[in-house]
């Protein structure tokens, strides 16, 4: 098929209209917003490829090339998905696209050639329906968006200074901050869709409590001083990004405790800087991704992911820090990669052969799979306890 | 010559209602394509008249074809009779032979109906459209313009008029007309021990590989080297895509294009190559500027070009004052004569003589283009 531009674009809009109504109902039906935000995203990759690309480069289109083009076309989807933040789940985007990509083919091939006889020859143009097409998704698109705009979670601003805690956060909101507002007593988190930005608690037993929540961003968050934990995560998924976090010395504090959330979908610790305290950011029995952050000055592990949890621990960097650097423990699944993990000394305190200054530690049945660290002033990684570590640290 | 009395065409001539009626002057495979579009866009078989000499529309077109003994259609699956693309004829013969390999092959631009398929599929179009039922044994010698329509050798008036009168004739080297030894290549032929091939397209790619298959020499006689391209023109052409620019171009420019299109061309491709370098290495195959004394001459040059060697159309341009540039009719966009066409009539061109609408004109896909228009046309104006 030799489409013309305009005939590309109604053509485009024809495998569209139905896979954005389809999107509307999994919307509707799931009370996520996922389909529409990744049946947008679609259109807009697509409708841009057609534009920009693909009638400069393609004057003729044969068949088979659906498939390749499908291919980079759900490629590129998914790099926006993740560079935009869309959090849908990958085998669901796949489906809808897949799902839409061969719609669009028995569209394309059979139903639109048999529909309007001059389909073939008119480049793929559908005369007065393709304006009326546009006109529908943009309706439609618009709709979804001022939908998503109008219940959009309130936006709540806390002024500067000190307010007094404990603050409960027991519906769908945003939290932000002016600078110099400062929280005494910590933040509890008890609802799903709950976003907190530019704020610093200090004291508290934790600092920023979440427990049982879905959908809960913490950003730009600073945590002084928790007697416990600076960020308490139970049974919760979350999005964590560029928090700083100062733990005092006390055997039992930790920078960010992530727990018991294996059931949920993936939670995400992203480029915070945490010093001091036993141990700086934690898993246990949890999904998680840690990427981008720097722990130092540590008492008992910088890095911990335990109790059965998988994830990545990327590009980390760890300074400091007594006994252990890095740790997968208890039948864990952590895939360590490009971390710098300096100058871990041995506990003298401890007979523990684990706390002898390893950078890397693999423990009782946990499996590390290592590549691109760098380990340096540290005892190389180590496995214990039937720990398993494959792959190697320069 | 037409019979000498006029045929009997019930429900035309002289019926209140017969400037509701269409006509399709010409008999051939374009004439079944306007044929098959009209009755998919919901005219009944009474309100047509088909003008021909042959009830079987793929008469002229099997000759030809058995002459070059071609076994393979050029066009692909789309190369049928039938108003809409799909389904095309890879997807019958998939579901016929229960076999994905047709339709893979088609997405592959592979896929090339066999003659014997495409006859089938002719056949089977003209029997389940009551072609038959509208067909009238009668070659038309006239088309006159009357108020709301056209006569058509006095018989009419019709409302809607499509003209598929077909090539005028079997083109022949000037220099070779009266030689004894020259045959076209569209004519019935056996070969010689050595036979030089005029021309340098489908046809005498097809004749070059009949002749060394039949164990003679090869001379291919021609000016200049053949085009290698799938299809008779660029794919874009086929679609508004190549059209708009040409439907925007000025008579000069357009002129000037028909004519690089009309180059000699036949598909790429090692069926084609093979046989040809494995008979040139046995010296069995040269090329050569031009004819020297080969026992056999076949020409394989196409057919003769231009309305003016049509008296039908010739006629038509000169009584009508039709607008013609050089050799073409000057027709709108969507193969209409301009002239004698408007809100109350149509007339219509089909094939070669369409040429300045769709440059390819003279293949399936620029019968079915112009029977659109034509559709279109009478869609428009049905006022029943």
């Amino acid at each position: 098929m030799s489409y013309t531009l305009r005939g590309r674009v109604e053509t485009r809009l024809a495998v569209l209209a139905p896979t954005l109504a389809v999107a509307c109902v999994l919307a509707a039906v799931l009370a996520e917003w996922w389909p529409l935000e990744a049946a947008a995203l679609m259109a807009g990759v697509a409708l841009a490829l057609d534009v920009v690309v693909y009638h400069r480069l393609l004057p003729y289109q044969p068949g088979w090339l659906a498939l390749p083009l499908g291919l980079v076309e759900l490629g590129v989807v998914l790099v926006a998905m993740r560079d935009l933040g869309v959090r849908a789940p990958i085998a669901g985007a796949v489906a809808l696209f897949a799902g839409s990509w061969l719609f669009g083919q028995l569209l394309v091939h059979a139903a639109l050639p048999l529909g309007r006889l001059g389909y073939a020859e008119d480049g793929g143009e559908l005369g007065r329906l393709g304006p009326a097409l546009a006109v529908t998704a943009a309706v439609v698109l618009a709709a979804a968006g001022g939908f998503a705009y109008a219940t959009r979670p309130p936006v709540v601003h806390l002024a500067a200074g000190e307010h007094a805690g404990p603050i409960v956060l027991d519906h769908r909101q945003k939290l932000v901050g002016e600078e110099g507002t400062i929280v005494r007593g910590g933040i509890r988190v008890t609802a799903d869709d709950v976003t907190i930005e530019h704020v610093t608690v200090i004291g508290g037993e934790y600092g920023i409590e979440v427990e049982d929540a879905k959908d809960v961003a913490l950003r730009d968050v600073t945590v002084l001083n928790a007697r416990l934990d600076g960020i308490h995560v139970r049974h919760s998924e979350v999005t964590i990004e560029g928090c700083r976090i100062l733990s005092p010395p006390a055997p039992y504090t930790q920078g960010i405790d992530v727990s018991f959330s294996i059931d949920l979908d993936e939670s995400h610790v992203i480029g915070c800087t945490i010093e001091g305290g036993a141990e700086g950011i934690v898993t246990h029995s949890s999904t998680t991704t840690l990427m981008g952050n720097r722990v130092s000055r540590t008492t008992l592990r910088a890095i911990d992911m335990t109790e059965m949890s998988m994830g990545m621990i990327e590009d980390n960097e760890v300074i400091d820090t007594l006994g252990i650097g890095i740790f997968c423990g208890d039948h864990s699944e952590c895939m360590i990669e490009k971390n710098s993990v300096v100058a871990t000394r041995p506990d003298p305190g401890s007979d523990d052969l684990t706390r002898a200054g390893y950078g890397i530690v693999s423990h009782f049945g946990a499996t590390a799979r290592l590549d691109d660290n760098t380990v340096a002033r540290s005892r190389g990684p180590a496995a214990f306890a039937d720990g398993r570590i494959v792959g190697a640290s320069s | 010559m037409p019979p000498r009395s006029r045929p009997r065409v019930a429900g035309f001539a002289g019926d209140a209602c017969s400037l509701e009626r269409c006509a399709i002057v010409g008999g051939g495979l374009a004439g079944l394509v306007a044929y098959a579009a009209l009755r998919r866009g919901g005219v009944e078989p009474g309100e047509i008249a088909v003008f021909g000499e042959d009830p079987d529309p793929a008469a002229v077109w099997r000759r030809r074809a058995a002459a070059i003994r071609q076994r393979w259609m050029r066009s692909e699956s789309d190369g049928h009779c039938l108003p809409s693309t799909f389904p095309g004829l890879a997807v019958r013969t998939a579901l016929r032979r229960r076999s994905v390999r047709p339709l893979v092959a088609s997405l592959l631009d592979r896929y090339h109906p066999s003659v014997t398929e495409f006859l089938d599929h002719v056949e089977r179009v003209r029997e389940r459209s009551g072609w038959d039922r509208s067909f009238r044994p009668w070659k038309v010698a006239r088309v006159r313009a009357v108020g709301g329509g056209f006569e058509l050798d006095g018989q009419g008036p019709f409302r809607h008029v499509l003209l598929a009168p077909g090539h005028p004739g079997l083109a022949m080297p000037p220099e070779l007309a009266g030689d004894p030894r020259a045959v076209h290549a569209y004519e019935p032929h056996d070969y010689a021990d050595e036979v030089a091939v005029v021309g340098a397209g489908m046809a005498a790619a097809t004749e070059w590989l009949n002749a060394l298959a039949a164990g003679a020499s090869v001379v291919s006689v021609r000016r200049r080297e053949p085009e290698r391209r799938p299809l008779n023109l660029p794919r874009p052409l086929f679609t508004r895509r190549g059209l708009a620019a040409f439907h925007a171009s000025s008579d000069a420019e357009r002129v000037s294009a028909l004519r690089r299109l009309s180059a000699a061309s036949y598909p790429p491709g090692r069926a084609w190559d093979e046989p040809v370098a494995a008979a040139a290495r046995e010296g069995r195959f040269r090329v050569e500027a031009a004819v020297d004394g080969a026992a056999q001459i076949v020409c394989a040059t196409g057919f003769l070009r231009g309305f003016h060697h049509d008296q039908l159309l010739d006629d038509l341009v000169a009584e009508h004052g039709l607008r013609t540039v050089e050799s073409w009719i000057a027709v709108d966009a969507d193969s209409t004569v301009p002239e004698l066409t408007d809100g109350t009539r149509t007339l219509a061109l089909s094939g070669a003589c369409a040429q300045w609408a769709f440059p390819g004109a003279d293949t399936l896909a620029g019968a079915r283009y112009a029977a659109h228009g034509f559709l279109r046309r009478v869609r428009r104006c049905r006022t029943r």
